[in-house]
């Protein structure tokens, strides 16, 4: 093993961590220091801020996305099989619609289930 | 062997992916208990009279991924036998609501699939990814009783452990990667016996995959979650915990160890030894204090598993064997002891032991078998516990592992006050004024299988043994 490989990595290392901390503390030496309320609220793209951020989301955008990532991951795996299906023969069809024969019987569970009904 | 021809091998599992779909669909439409229930248990009588056979010249299988030898068999035929009882178990179990019912099956068909992978992976990546599979649909399974706080709060833990757990597995099969450049069991095997791997590297290695097997079988430093998810799961799916993923656990050990890293010179034998003995003692010692029949059952669980580490620490034929008679035997009679459980709680609506007083003179059936079990848990002769015990003991002294068989005999000394203490209950306590109401078919049918079984593998042991023989000969 060769130390001093390592002897590099530990000088960026601490090199690194030194310039970042030597940015901060100069710009908190140089600053000029007026506080009002404005400034110190949150910065929220120049908007008036609006309650707390930590909010609830309703359960059904990650149902929402749920179903996104199945058509997702069906085009994901498609796409490459259509290109190369001379090739590949009657057996990779077979697969692949057992493939999407599985992510069918998903959505029509989801369906029923009534995921895309939006209360 | 080509990956079409090699798809005969996995036609059990294909039959209850099939099965579980079609059971999916089906409860969209129907949820009656009994009839999903059937359905899932033809599902598993069908994989089971299609798992393949054992051959003379071991196939190779998805370029290595699985295989096919009569050790995986063995577990595959446990398995399918665990999945088929608990389907059982679960349809007489009535926490356990119809609304939800077929995706209960769907998950622990899934979960039966994981684990036949599992037992069969030849490759590190399969080992994980069968694990984690079954690590998932456990969490689920878990927390299924959604409004019960007890459930979700089992779950959480669970998941937390697991979680963890799992990553430290997969960092150790990354050191491995990084050592050996595969991770193939059999290619890490031919460079282990070639020899010049780093001692340190190797011990860590060893030491991160055991960790994330022993929270799989519940061994001692990576207990904590036991007591609680076992308390806190519907009962159903605590007597599945506390059998499958440890059965799994305990065949991926022996493959990955005693086949591949045997001849690592490094001691692990001692490590293993050591927690082999905090693991039965300390599930034993605080058995003793347990009020809540589940939860002393986990601890009795966790204990067990101490005693079949015993066989895998000596890791002669004879302890091997041990091993997985063992791991027969429990599962029968814990399968049996938790059966029970639910039977009994149906009417009683309660887990704690002091409300089985006097049962015996209410439900004599019942208190009857639930004595077969925990007596065969405790390792009274001729019932299969003994066996089991025996034989693991045996190999312990043969092999001069004598601290070790001392220590079993004492802590089995140890589990019998607990053990009886509720057979007590049973028969020597006053009754409490409660009535037992009507008792499920399919529990009983279940809990008859099992109690012939415990008696069968205790009385007529002799095809037991060359079965276990003749499973434990690939090594």
């Amino acid at each position: 093993m060769v130390i001093q490989d390592y002897g590099i990595v530990g000088l960026f290392l601490v090199l690194g961590i030194a310039f970042a901390a030597a940015a901060f503390i100069v710009s908190w030496l140089l600053r000029p220091r007026d506080p009002n309320p404005v400034k110190n609220s949150t910065y929220e793209c120049g908007e008036i801020v609006k309650g707390d951020s930590r909010v609830q989301f309703n359960v059904g955008y990650y149902l929402v996305a749920l179903m996104f990532v199945i058509f997702d991951i069906e085009v994901l795996f498609l796409v490459p099989w259509i290109v190369i299906f001379r090739e590949l023969g009657v057996v990779s069809y077979i697969e692949m619609m057992i493939f999407v024969a599985i992510l069918v019987v998903g959505l029509i569970y989801a369906w029923k289930k009534g995921v895309f009904e939006w209360q | 062997m080509s990956l079409i021809e090699s798809i005969r091998f996995i036609t059990p599992e294909i039959i209850l992916l099939a099965g579980a779909i079609i059971i999916l669909m089906f409860s969209l439409f129907v949820s009656n208990k009994n009839v999903l229930g059937v359905f899932a248990l033809s599902a598993i009588v069908a994989a089971s009279l299609y798992l393949p056979q054992s051959q003379k010249v071991e196939p190779v299988l998805f370029f290595n991924m699985l295989t096919n030898d009569s050790f995986s068999l063995f577990f595959k035929e446990i398995i399918l036998f665990i999945t088929g009882i608990i389907i059982l178990i679960s349809i007489g179990y009535e926490e356990l609501k119809e609304k939800y019912i077929g995706e209960f099956f769907f998950l622990l068909l899934n979960g039966a699939i994981a684990m036949l992978l599992a037992v069969s992976s030849n490759n590190l990546l399969m080992i994980y990814l069968s694990i984690e599979m079954l690590s998932l649909i456990s969490y689920i399974l878990v927390a299924f009783l959604k409004n019960n706080t007890l459930s979700s709060e089992a779950a959480l833990k669970y998941f937390l452990f697991g979680a963890l757990s799992t990553g430290i597995m997969l960092y150790g099969i990354s050191l491995v990667y990084g050592l050996f450049g595969t991770t193939d069991l059999a290619m890490i095997s031919k460079a282990v016996s070639a020899g010049q791997i780093n001692n340190l590297v190797s011990l860590i290695l060893l030491v991160l995959i055991l960790a994330g097997l022993c929270f799989k079988c519940s061994l001692v430093p990576f207990h904590m979650w036991a007591p609680d998810v076992y308390q806190g799961a519907p009962t159903a799916v605590t007597a599945f915990l506390s059998v499958g993923p440890k059965a799994v656990g305990f065949a991926v050990l022996l493959r990955i160890f005693s086949n591949n890293f045997f001849h690592l010179y490094i001691n692990w034998v001692t490590l293993v030894m050591l927690i082999s003995i905090f693991t039965m003692t300390i599930g034993n010692v605080i058995a003793i204090s347990q009020t809540n029949i589940k939860r002393m059952l986990a601890y009795s669980s966790i204990a067990q598993a101490g005693y079949m580490l015993i066989g895998f620490v000596v890791g002669t034929a004879g302890g091997i064997e041990g091993v997985l008679y063992y791991i027969f035997a429990y599962t029968l009679m814990n399968l049996g002891a938790f059966g029970c459980v639910i039977l009994v709680s149906n009417y009683l609506k309660s887990d704690a032991i002091e409300d089985y007083a006097g049962l015996y003179k209410k439900d004599p059936v019942t208190s009857f078998m639930l004595s077969i079990f925990l007596l065969s848990l405790t390792g009274v002769p001729p019932l299969a516990g003994f066996w089991g015990k025996f034989l693991v003991f045996n190999a312990a002294i043969q092999s001069k592992f004598i601290l070790l068989a001392v220590v079993g005999v004492i802590n089995s000394i140890v589990a019998a006050y607990y053990y009886m203490r509720i057979i007590k209950f049973m028969y020597l306590e006053e009754p409490k004024a409660k009535e037992i109401g009507p008792k499920s078919v399919p529990l009983q049918i279940a809990l008859a299988i099992v109690t012939a079984g415990v008696l069968i593998a205790g009385l007529y042991v002799t095809p037991f043994l060359n079965w276990v023989k003749y499973s434990q000969s690939f090594f």
